[in-house]
Order: C-alpha cells, then structure tokens, then sequence
C-alpha cells in the first residue's frame, strides 16, 4: 500500500464574525476571575417557594388604582414617544454633524431614572417629570436610528426631482417616502420600549405599574408582584391589538386628556436648581466668586473621580463585559427555541411567549428575584442583563429570520437552521448585540439602586444624600464612558450600517 | 443651447455619478468620455445611439447637470419610490412648483386639481392601473411609463430621457414618443431602436467607446453605417 | 448650522412655555412614607387625609412617594407642606426649609433602636456588648433610613473604628427593613440591621423563622420619625395654622389611622429633639 502523502497544512483562516464572537468570550474569561460573582446563599428554598406561591395565586384586587396606574403608564409611553419623534426627528436630519451626535449620544447614555431624578427636582412628581425622562433619551435615540434608516434610502428618486424644488419637498418625497414603513416599524418597536421605560420610572415614584410592582416585591407580596408582571407582559403582549398605527393620534389625545394633572411648574425652583443644586459646595457656599476655596473644589472633585466614579466605572464595564457574553449566549439559546425554521410550530409559540415574558419583565425586577435566590453579587444583574436583552435580540431575531424562505434542499431541519438560517441572520444578531452594548451599560445603572457598586450606585446614593452636584458629576462621567465606548466599538468593529435599521 | 468642448468623464467606483472634475487623478476610476465635443440648438431633437459601454449615459446626465434646471431627466434608473403611488411618483415632477407645505399636505391628501392632471396625463401614457397603487406593484413597462409621467409633469422646455422606452412594444414607443415630441421644444434622448431614431430625431449622434463617432448634422448618415459601428463593436 | 440654531430657540421656547411662574398651593398637601407594610399607601392615607380635612378645615391632599428622598424634594419643592419623616429625612428637610418646624413625634420614636440581626450560620448570639461582626456581610436598609442606615453605621464605625466598607467582608442596601429580614433570612446576608419595630410585627406575624435569624444586639434609644410642617404655612393658610395642625395631629386617636404609620399615638416634638441625628448624619458624613 502506497504511503499516503502526509496532507498539506490546509489553512482556514477564521471569519470576520467568528474573530468577533471569540473575541466576546475571550474577554469575558479574562475578566471572568477579577468580577464579583460569588454564590452566597444558605436558604434560598423558602423564598423561592413563596415566589413560586405566588406566580400560582397571582392577586390581581391586591393593587389600590390598578386601572389608573395602567392608564398612566400607557400615558407616559404615548406622550412620550410622540414628544420623542417630534424633537428627534429633525435631529435624524442633521445628524451627520458632530456636534449633533455628540450630543445625542450623550443624551442617550443617561438612564431615564437619572432623567426622572433630575427632573423631579425642578418639576416634582410632575407628570412632566416622566414624559421628558421618556421623551429625551427617546428623542437621541430616534435621531441616531432614523439618521441611520435614512441613509440607507437610495439617491436616485432625487436625480429625477427637480433641483430647483425646496429641500423639504425633495426630502420627504424623494427620501423619505422610501423608508417611511421601516420609520413606522421603529417606531412601534419604540413604543413597547416606552411602555416599559414608563413602568420603571415607577420605582423612583411615578404612578406607573412600576410604583405598585416595586413595592409589592420589596414587601414580598409575590401574588401582588406576580399579578402586576403579569398585566404588564399581557399589555406589552397585546400592543398591536390595542394600538394600531392609526389609532396613535386619537390615543395621543386620550392620553393627554387623562393624564394626572400637571402641576404648575415654579421656575424659581429651575432657576435654584441650576444656579445652587448643582454647583459643587465649594461654590454653592461662597458669596462671590473671589471668596471661592479653589482648594477645596479639588478635593471635592478629585474625591468623587477616585472614591466613586472610577471604581463605579470598572464595575460597570466589567459587568456590561460579562453581561455581553451571557447575552449571546441566550440570545441564540431563545433565537433557536423560537425560530420556526427548527422547531415545530406549536412549540414556537412557547418560544414567543419565552421572549415576551423575558424582554417584558423589567431587569430591575429579574435582578431582585436572583437576588434572592443567588445572593449579592454581580451574578443576578449579569443574569437580569443577559436574559432581557438576549430575548430583546432574539425577538428581532426571530422576526427577521421568519421571514428568510427555507431553502429547496433535502436536509434535516437542524442542518438548515445552521448551514442556512444562522448564517443569514448571525450578522444582524452581532449588529444588534453591538447595538444593545450601549444599552447595557446604560442599564447597570439600575442595578446600582439595588445595591451592586455600579456608577448608578454611587449615583443613586448622591441623590439620596441630597448631594446634587455630586449626582451631576456623577451622571456626567457616566454618558462620557457611554459616549467613549460607543465611540471605540463603533471604531473597533467598523459595524455594518444597515443590520441597525431593525433595532 | 449647450456647447460643451473637449470633455472628459470619468467613472467614479464610489459613486454612482459621473465626475467631470477630477480629472486624472483618482486611480480607482476609468475615463468613459474621450475629448469630446458637441454644440446642441435650441429646438433640436437629438438622439443618442450606440453599442452598450460606449458612454451614452454618462454623456446624458452630464448634460443634464449643465442644463439644470431647464431640463427634464427621465432616467434609465427610473429613481422611483417603491413606497409611494403612482399618484405621488408623478407628484413629484411638480415639486419645484409648489411650497414645501402644500407638497406636504398633499403627500397626506392629494389637491383635486393634481389628481386631475395626473390623471389626464396617465391617461395619455396608456397607464390604466388606478393612480393609488403602490408603483412596486406594477409592471416594468408600467413603471417605465410612471417614470415618464413624472418627467413630463415637470413641465420643462428640454427633455433628456435614457432610453425611457426600453421595456415597451413598438407600437406605444412611436406613440409615447410623439407625445413626448410634441410636447418639449428640445429633446435630447438615447435611443435603442436605431430605425426609429433615424426616423423620429432631426438629428443623431453616435458613440463607442467614448468618442463621438457620427453626427448626422456634420455629415449625412445612413442606417447602413450605424449597423457597422454596431458590429465592429460587437467583435472588439 | 442655521437650522440647529432654530431647534435650539424653538426648544427654550417650547421650555420656557412650560415653565410659568410661581406654583400656587391652595391645598394643603402631606405625604408619608410609614416604615412598614408600604401597600395600600393611598387608600390608607387618603382617610387621614379626610381626617386632616375634617378638623382643619381646609382642602387636604395625601402625595404618595417612593423614597425619603423624593419626600425631602417634595418638602423642599412646596408640593407638600406637612410630612411625616424619618429621623434623617427630617433633618435634611428642615436644614433646606429653614423655619420649618418638627411638631408632633409618634409616641414610639421618642426612644426608637434598631435590631441587628443575623443568620443562623453565622453562631452568633444575642450579647449586650458590641457582636463581633467584622469581615461578615452585612446589609442595611434603605440607604436614607435612620433606623436602617444611619444609626448602625454610626454605631458600626464607633466600635469597630472603620467604615462600614472597610470593616465586612461585603455591604449592601436592600432598599427595605421587611427586604432586610428576608435577606438575612435566607443567608443572602449574614448580618443585617433593622428597625425594631418592623421586626417585632414581623415576629408577632410569624413572619421569620427564629431558627434561621434571630437578634444579636439592639441599638441605644434615639429620636426617630416625626411630623415636619413647612414654614410659611401660617401666611398661606392662616396665622396659627401650624399650631392648629399640631393639636390636630396630637389629638389623633383613631386606632384605624394611628395604625397606618403604624404609632399608639402622637406626642409633642420640637426640632431640638433631632439634635442628635443631625450630629450623627455629620459625624458619618452624609451631611456636610
């Protein structure tokens, strides 16, 4: 027998996508051992039983002004998308200038709870306060997004207009119009994301659902707690139902009908506010500016960027990190589950209703049950994280990949959805993650108010200290470490455009 | 009209236009127009023919560029609205016309008096499909006519049109083309019917590879010729 | 360019609209945060309102909010002229509103303590000296609550001469004393502190199993929640109308309202019982 040629090192360099992912994991095992996530619980049976009492006898009369509180979380998330695209939209326009995206990606970085604290501070629990903690990230958002959209609307209708016809006319005809459906599509989406940003201003206090579902699981009321999820997944659920397109416009005026009256705004309190709140001490406290303890300005600031600030901002990457990996792993755990191209039909719609129970709870709350059941680590906000937005993409996922015609070829349905379904879809999954990063890192903040050192942590405990100015530097540093790692990942990963527009 | 002396066009990759400035000096781009030059009267009625490649298109919507404003560009690239009826597709012929509000309030509820128009001018163009219908739902023939519409309710003194003909029968291109004759005062347009061309245009101009080759002002041409430069095309 | 500069105009107009000058209060408004059981706030609250309506005769409005924080703000803000606060939120309130008044304390408060509790596991036992608690976890209530946060700490970083951050092992906020008695409950935490009084009902409920958790130390006695009136409310509602309020709030015996804060009844308070509070909340530093 002929000896057989030794074979030739045959090189198969990795994909673009493949070094993405590796990358993901990579950095996640690196940092794996420097994060917190130690499993600290000796009984968590006893409060696991009464959670899972409680999902079984959920007590929909337990909540005083339930209809009232629906009402206004609808109300904010209406009001709010609306005054949202209104001031976003122009802005899609202009977009392109830096100075615009700039400042929109600051904007965006700051956590609708740190808007609401600010705003209560000058319009009180105003509803005013709630809209605009909506309306303003929502409003950066819709710029980046539908400057995104639009440009990926074709040139050639504009060739044929008339170059002597205004900008806004040859605009909206020629470029618009193009996108106008996935404008549309985006902005529902939009709508569910407000309804939920709506509900977790009611853990700062809004009359939201949020307001009643906090307290119910801090008491440890779970029939309540479960009762309220449960409204609040079935309104998310039944959005296309209740709130066709068509219907915005008259919802609008209900919504701005019914909405608790809005107390009269005192400018004084603006004008304390910007001129007294949120100096820092050193200059709230000196009668002239000559009289200003420079000194002190320093130790103050230099305080609050060593104590605070730079340890919040390392738990915060390296949670955002580690939340990454965990979300790509569910991501394609649930995309799977869900897709019809694998799994047989009946058998997806426990899928969807996976992903909508997993991208409706608020994280607030996942990470509050995990708490329970693992202890006090980063562990239960990494889980809240990855769950949420992993459903988040896997949800767009599946919609997108539902759509992809099953290919005219003898193979199991398995071998399909990996050698055609993942490959199509993948790179919009990694767009999105990509997309969500941002989003995530926004999210930490959150956790901090329950307690995991995150910026939002030392944030939570200046507005709670009474420590405005400390809360503005704080909050400050934090849509800087969004804007900077928005900059670096776009950089870095030269993502592709137009996987965006479905986000 | 328009005079234009020894012009050279380059194709951008990076863009979809044709750049007449850069000269030289972007290496990632080829030169489709040769030191061409071309004098076109107020009045005339040119057409452009020549083998695919010979740089017809380029030339045309340099034209139109110089003639902005003046003229109506039925583009071989159409440039429709896929999300748009053919009402708004033609629509959009008259925005320079109209204030941006009434453009706009008319993209939600069509003024009486455009939709009559519109509907006259469909009419003429043997469109018979109801002006509401999204234009991705039409024909290719049909959504050539929407393009031509379009250039035609600009209401311009000059067409320039990029074989706006191309997916129609024989028959309605000599009547459209009539139509489009009669109603501008100069037409500058690439034909691909040759005969027709000979016959329709007062005058004709040929190109390959970029250069001008025949102009049936500076000497008389016959259909013999063009079958020529067609085929010599075809080999090289 | 030009185009952003008219966004930017038209936004401080759409702004400035908003804004309209000085808020009228012509209801008087109160909010409270009770230390336990914080469901039903509304439905319990609105009939002190009524209450409150009855004997002053003035329109009475009840505000419910999330946190002494927002409570402070709402004070600070004019939205509510009379709140029952807690030890610290009263100080930081009344340090903003200069003139405003403490004037009436639950009958409990005036020697109010805090529990610390602890895990089974953890083998330690009610002693009347200082437990040995260094390196454990450790959580605390909300991260504004006297009876959770403030008096522990303080007595935390008097005997172990550390900040809570140095002195365990791992520090947290659980946001709640009821959140606080289920963590250290189910081992989440190994010692937590807690306001006494939510434990007792909690134990009185039968609420907490005494062989997991059990109380390890009790805090000396100190001044807690009270009622704080704004200042000025004489010359929006009338002269003498704190004190009118006062009398009401003191004469408050209904067994059905008291049990909403929950207190047996309310005694008389000035600011200067809150002394010790505000030298507490100095000496920690979460008040400059």
């Amino acid at each position: 027998m002929p000896q057989l040629q030794p074979m030739k090192n045959t090189d198969y360099p990795l994909g673009y996508w493949q070094k993405v992912t590796l990358s993901i994991w990579l950095i996640a095992l690196v940092i794996l051992p420097f994060a917190d996530i130690e499993i600290v619980n000796f009984d968590p049976f006893l409060e696991l039983s009464l959670m899972t009492q409680g999902l079984m006898a959920p007590d929909f009369f337990a909540t005083e002004y339930l209809f009232q509180a629906i009402i206004q979380t609808v109300n904010f998330a209406i009001i709010g998308v609306c005054l949202g695209l209104i001031l976003g939209a122009p802005l899609a326009l202009i977009y392109q200038h830096p100075i615009v995206s700039g400042c929109c990606s600051f904007l965006r970085a700051i956590h609708e709870i740190f808007w609401a604290l600010l705003f209560l501070q000058v319009f009180g629990l105003s509803p005013m306060t709630g809209i605009l903690a909506i309306a303003i990230p929502f409003a950066a958002t819709f710029a980046r997004v539908f400057h995104d959209i639009i440009n990926q609307s074709s040139d050639r209708p504009l060739e044929s207009i008339d170059s002597r016809a205004d900008i806004i006319s040859r605009y909206t005809y020629g470029k618009i119009a193009q996108v106008l459906p996935q404008l549309m599509a985006y902005t529902r989406y939009r709508f569910e994301c407000a309804l939920r940003s709506s509900a977790v201003l009611g853990f700062i206090g809004m009359p939201t659902l949020g307001f009643y579902m906090e307290t119910a699981f801090k008491q440890g009321n779970y029939n309540e707690g479960a009762a309220l999820l449960m409204i609040f997944v079935a309104i998310i659920g039944t959005i296309r139902y209740w709130c066709p397109p068509k219907l915005l416009g008259v919802y609008l005026v209900i919504a701005c009908v019914t909405l608790v009256e809005i107390p009269a705004v005192d400018s004084s309190l603006l004008v304390r506010f910007i001129s007294q709140d949120i100096l820092p001490p050193a200059f709230a406290n000196a009668a002239s500016f000559a009289e200003v303890q420079w000194y002190s300005l320093y130790t103050w600031f230099s305080d609050i960027i060593t104590g605070q600030a730079i340890p919040g901002a390392i738990a915060t990457i390296t949670l955002a990190l580690l939340a990454l990996a965990a979300t790509h792993f569910i991501t394609l755990n649930a995309h799977a589950l869900a897709s019809k191209h694998l799994c047989p039909v009946p058998l997806t719609w426990l899928g969807q209703l996976m992903l909508l129970i997993g991208r409706c709870v608020p994280e607030y709350i996942l990470a509050f049950i995990f708490l329970m059941l693992l202890g006090p680590s980063m562990l239960p906000a990494i889980i809240a994280l990855a769950i949420h937005n992993g459903c988040v993409i896997a949800y767009l996922a599946v919609r997108q990949n539902n759509a992809i015609a099953p290919q005219q070829m003898q193979i199991s349905k398995f071998n399909q959805f990996n050698y055609h379904i993942m490959p199509s879809i993948y790179p919009n999954i990694m767009a999105l993650m990509f997309y969500r990063f941002e989003i995530i890192v926004r999210e930490t903040a959150v956790f901090g108010i329950l307690g995991i050192m995150t910026l939002g942590f030392y944030i939570d405990s200046s507005f709670s200290e009474i420590r405005y100015s400390n809360a503005l530097v704080l909050i400050t540093c934090t849509a800087l470490l969004n804007v900077v790692i928005d900059i670096f990942s776009r950089r870095l990963l030269k993502l592709p455009q137009t996987s965006l527009a479905s986000c | 009209m328009i005079t234009i002396d020894n012009l050279n066009l380059h194709y951008d990759k990076t863009s979809s236009y044709n750049t007449g400035k850069n000269i030289g000096k972007k290496k990632a781009s080829t030169q489709v127009i040769f030191d061409l030059s071309l004098t076109i009267n107020e009045g005339e009625k040119v057409a452009i023919i020549g083998p695919s490649g010979a740089g017809k298109s380029s030339l045309l919507h340099h034209l139109y560029g110089s003639l902005q404003g003046r003229a109506a560009l039925c583009s071989q690239r159409q440039g429709l609205v896929d999300n748009l009826s053919i009402y708004h597709n033609v629509f959009m012929g008259a925005l320079a016309r109209h204030h941006w509000l009434y453009n706009l309030i008319n993209l939600i509820k069509p003024f009486k008096q455009n939709l009559n128009d519109i509907t006259a001018l469909c009419q003429q163009l043997e469109l018979d499909q109801p002006l509401e219908k999204k234009v991705d739902k039409l024909s290719g023939g049909q959504r050539q006519r929407v393009a031509l519409a379009r250039a035609l309710y600009q209401q311009q003194e000059i067409f320039i049109g990029d074989e706006p003909f191309s997916a129609l029968d024989p028959l309605m291109t000599s009547r459209l083309l009539e139509t489009v004759l009669a109603q501008h005062n100069s037409v500058i347009m690439v034909m691909h019917d040759r005969e027709l061309a000979m016959t329709a245009f007062d005058r004709v101009i040929a190109l390959d590879k970029g250069r001008l080759v025949l102009d049936s002002k500076q000497q008389s041409i016959n259909l013999q010729q063009i079958t020529q430069l067609f085929q010599t095309s075809a080999v090289a | 360019m030009n185009t952003l500069i008219k966004l930017i105009a038209l936004c401080a107009l759409t702004i400035s609209l908003l804004v309209s000058s000085n808020a009228s209060a012509t209801t008087f408004t109160f909010t409270a945060i009770p230390d336990e059981d914080e469901s039903q706030l509304r439905t319990r609250f609105e009939k002190v309102a009524l209450y409150l309506e009855q004997k002053l005769g003035v329109k009475v409005k009840y505000v419910p909010v999330k946190s002494y924080s927002a409570a402070v703000t709402a004070f600070r803000n004019n939205q509510v002229q009379l709140a029952w606060f807690g030890g610290l939120s009263g100080v930081q309130a009344r340090r903003l509103v200069p003139g405003s008044q403490a004037i009436a304390q639950g009958y409990e408060d005036q020697f109010f303590k805090s529990y610390f509790i602890a895990h089974h596991s953890t083998n330690l036992t009610m002693t009347d000296s200082f437990p040995d608690i260094n390196q454990k976890t450790f959580t605390f209530g909300s991260k504004g609550s006297t009876s959770g946060r403030l008096m522990p700490q303080y007595y935390i970083e008097q005997y172990l001469q550390k900040k809570p951050q140095q002195a365990f092992k791992r520090v947290g906020f659980s946001g709640d004393h009821s959140r606080t008695i289920a963590q250290v409950q189910s081992g989440v935490y190994q010692v937590g502190a807690v306001n006494y009084k939510v434990w007792e009902t909690a134990l009185a409920r039968g609420k907490i199993d005494t062989n997991k958790v059990s109380v390890i130390w009790e805090t000396p006695a100190y001044p807690d929640y009270q009622w704080t009136i704004r200042a000025g409310v004489d010359t929006e509602f009338g002269k003498g109308f704190a004190d009118k309020v006062q009398a009401v709030l003191l004469n408050m015996n209904d067994p059905e309202l008291l049990n909403s804060f929950p207190r047996s009844s309310f005694v008389n308070a000035t600011n200067k019982d809150f002394e010790p509070v505000l030298t507490v909340a100095k000496k920690i530093g979460l008040i400059d």
